[in-house]
């Protein structure tokens, strides 16, 4: 009975300290990782948004960008099917947008085609390109940022 | 401004919760500060999202916040006239000796540590896409969702039929700060460990009678790598390791109330339970498992009816945001297929992949260290152990990881696998704090009187 005692207390402790001996340099490098940044309202949004777009202050910008594009109509949003930087990218525009109406379409080639012809110009306000190229007929081109390209649609549609 | 309206949302939340533990606890003769600590963060959070959602759909703005407020403040002081009338004391618990010492002091450092990172972090993909957004879009909107978000096509990839208990936390917090303000809103994450690491060592403690043993399992919480170091954790504002701590306060008080029979503790673990479908929608496997269980442990007991008196308040939740769901015309969105026979058997290859996945992130180093052979190990003491509560215990952590795993047979994600690999990291999570009860329970074989803290 005893033996069994000291056979339980030792497998314990060993696997405690095998436990803590894989565990803590893994829990170490994630607390050092990063620097305490100020702590910003917008600061996830911008973060992402400048890391993706190399867009400063995003969460401001953007807004400001599609509340120019009228009150009404929706936004449209292409990104790259199983590309999750643009999949990602298209979803914080969705984000950034509200509270328009948005629609996300996953294009498999990179220049945006075909998709664009069923798309009603009286319904959408504006066209976002994420990490996908719009079509090379497709006048007044808004680069916001790094791979994201907006078209306002009734500018594009005026001659 | 910013700062005394987060110490104004936070003391709300804390008080709603105060209140609410004291309605249940005021009878004893004593009453455990810490745990009332921990139950108030838990409750209060419950308490304030439910009431959040539930009068703003009658009111909004600066109503709806005094409301709310107002509410809390009843609460607190219910709890509070029934402590006295019932004349309990409230005890802080004090270490010992040495050893109890530094280990109360470790998990003291852990939680602030955890503070520190977690307003280092940006919130992330999930924690700012699926949970966030609600909270900001329910702000900018005078404290209410509107609609049109349930009923967008464009914003199903942030799941709208996703539950309001920690989102509607969020929001409170943004209410008084008086803006959606992602770093300080991040506090609260570490606050989910804080309540959990604390009652993790309580419930060790009065299962086994170590203390010791408790105290050293809640510090070892933190050195799983998956709470700081991975996603799903504390610091990136996922909602996986709060329900965790939900599940952890379920079960413990069920296993507690089978063990002696005190109607405080069903009474706790019906206001625990309730709150896992509000936190997440796996909340709802979780309720269901602890339900079966629970229902096996009263029969046996012969406390049926106080058992089925406290799934009641589940089972309401449950129902009332279906038919909430319903009523906002939510946009139908689903990344897995209804059941039925033929799709399980036009997937049943998955199986084996399946089983492959779970087992390969099982060993994973970076994600859990040795925390799953630790596991393993405590269960087969439990199921060895033949007691009743004991192999509840381990059932009750297998049996949510075999229905999650099993879930992804129906999933419609053009790879299955990818699903699981993205998803089932974070699904573990919630059992996770489960499983170092487990290992307490395990490591504490001798056998000795449980003490009330």
């Amino acid at each position: 009975m005893r033996a069994l005692r000291y056979l339980h207390f030792v497998l314990w402790c060993a696997l405690v300290a095998i436990f803590v001996w894989i565990g803590a340099p893994i829990v170490a490098s994630a607390i050092r990782e990063n620097r305490l940044g100020p702590l910003e309202t917008n600061r996830s949004i911008d973060a992402y948004l400048g890391a993706l777009t190399g867009i400063e202050h995003g969460s401001e910008k953007l807004p400001d960008v599609f509340r120019r594009l009228g009150k009404d109509g929706s936004l449209l949003i292409f990104v790259r099917d199983e590309n999750a930087q643009s999949e990602f990218l298209g979803m914080m525009i969705g984000y950034v947008s509200w509270p328009r109406e948005v629609q996300i379409i996953k294009v498999t080639s990179p220049t945006v085609g075909k998709e664009l012809a069923d798309v009603k110009p009286s319904s959408v306000a504006g066209v976002v390109f994420c990490s996908a190229d719009p079509p090379a007929w497709l006048q007044h081109r808004v680069s916001l940022g790094s791979g994201v390209v907006l078209v306002p649609l009734t500018e594009a549609a005026s001659p | 401004m910013i700062v005394i309206g987060l110490i104004a949302a936070l003391f709300t939340i804390f008080i709603a919760g105060f209140g609410i533990t004291m309605l249940v606890f005021a009878r004893g003769n004593q009453v455990n500060l810490i745990e009332c600590a921990c139950l108030s963060w838990l409750l209060g959070c419950g308490a304030v999202s439910l009431l959040l959602w539930m009068c703003g759909m009658v009111c909004s703005g600066l109503l709806l916040q005094s409301i709310v407020g107002v509410a809390c403040l009843l609460l607190a002081i219910i709890g509070w006239r029934a402590k006295r009338s019932a004349n309990s004391k409230i005890d802080l618990p004090r270490p010992v000796n040495i050893l109890e010492w530094i280990l109360g002091s470790l998990i003291l450092i852990e939680i602030a540590v955890l503070v520190f990172v977690s307003f280092k972090h940006t919130l992330g993909w999930d924690g700012l896409l699926n949970w966030e957004i609600k909270a900001r879009y329910a702000f900018l909107n005078d404290g209410v969702i509107p609609g049109s978000y349930y009923s967008s096509a464009g914003r199903g990839f942030s799941h709208p039929e996703y539950p309001l208990g920690v989102p509607f936390t969020e929001l409170w917090l943004y209410l008084w700060m008086g803006e959606p303000n992602q770093s300080w809103m991040k506090i609260i994450f570490p606050f989910f460990f804080a309540a959990g690491a604390p009652l993790l060592a309580l419930f060790v403690i009065r299962l086994s009678g170590r203390r010791s043993i408790g105290l050293l399992i809640a510090a070892l919480l933190l050195f799983v790598p998956s709470i700081s170091a991975s996603p799903g954790g504390v610091v990136v504002g996922y909602v996986d390791i709060p329900l965790g701590v939900y599940y952890l306060a379920a079960l413990g008080y069920l296993m507690l109330w089978s063990k002696t029979g005190d109607h405080r503790y069903i009474r706790m673990f019906a206001a625990c339970s309730a709150l896992l479908p509000w936190i997440k929608s796996e909340g709802i496997i979780l309720w269901l498992v602890l339900a079966f269980l629970g229902f096996g442990l009263s029969l046996v007991r012969r406390r049926v009816v106080p058992f089925l008196i406290s799934i009641v308040p589940g089972c309401a939740l449950i129902l009332c945001w279906r038919v909430y769901l319903k009523m906002v015309h939510l946009w139908p969105h689903s990344d897995f297929a209804h059941p039925s026979l033929r799709v399980l058997r036009d997937n049943s290859d998955r199986f084996s992949g399946i089983f492959g996945i779970l087992f390969a992130e099982l060993r994973e180093p970076t994600h859990w260290s040795i925390f799953w052979l630790l596991a393993v190990i405590a269960l087969i003491y439990l199921i060895a152990s033949r007691k009743l509560e004991r192999i509840a215990l381990a059932s009750a952590i297998l049996a949510p990881v075999l229905l999650y795993s099993l879930t992804y047979v129906f999933s419609m994600w053009p790879s299955y696998a990818a699903h699981m690999t993205s998803s089932v990291p974070r699904l573990l999570l919630h059992v996770m704090p489960a499983g170092w009860l487990a290992i307490g329970l395990a490591l504490s074989q001798t056998k000795r009187e449980a003490q009330m803290l």
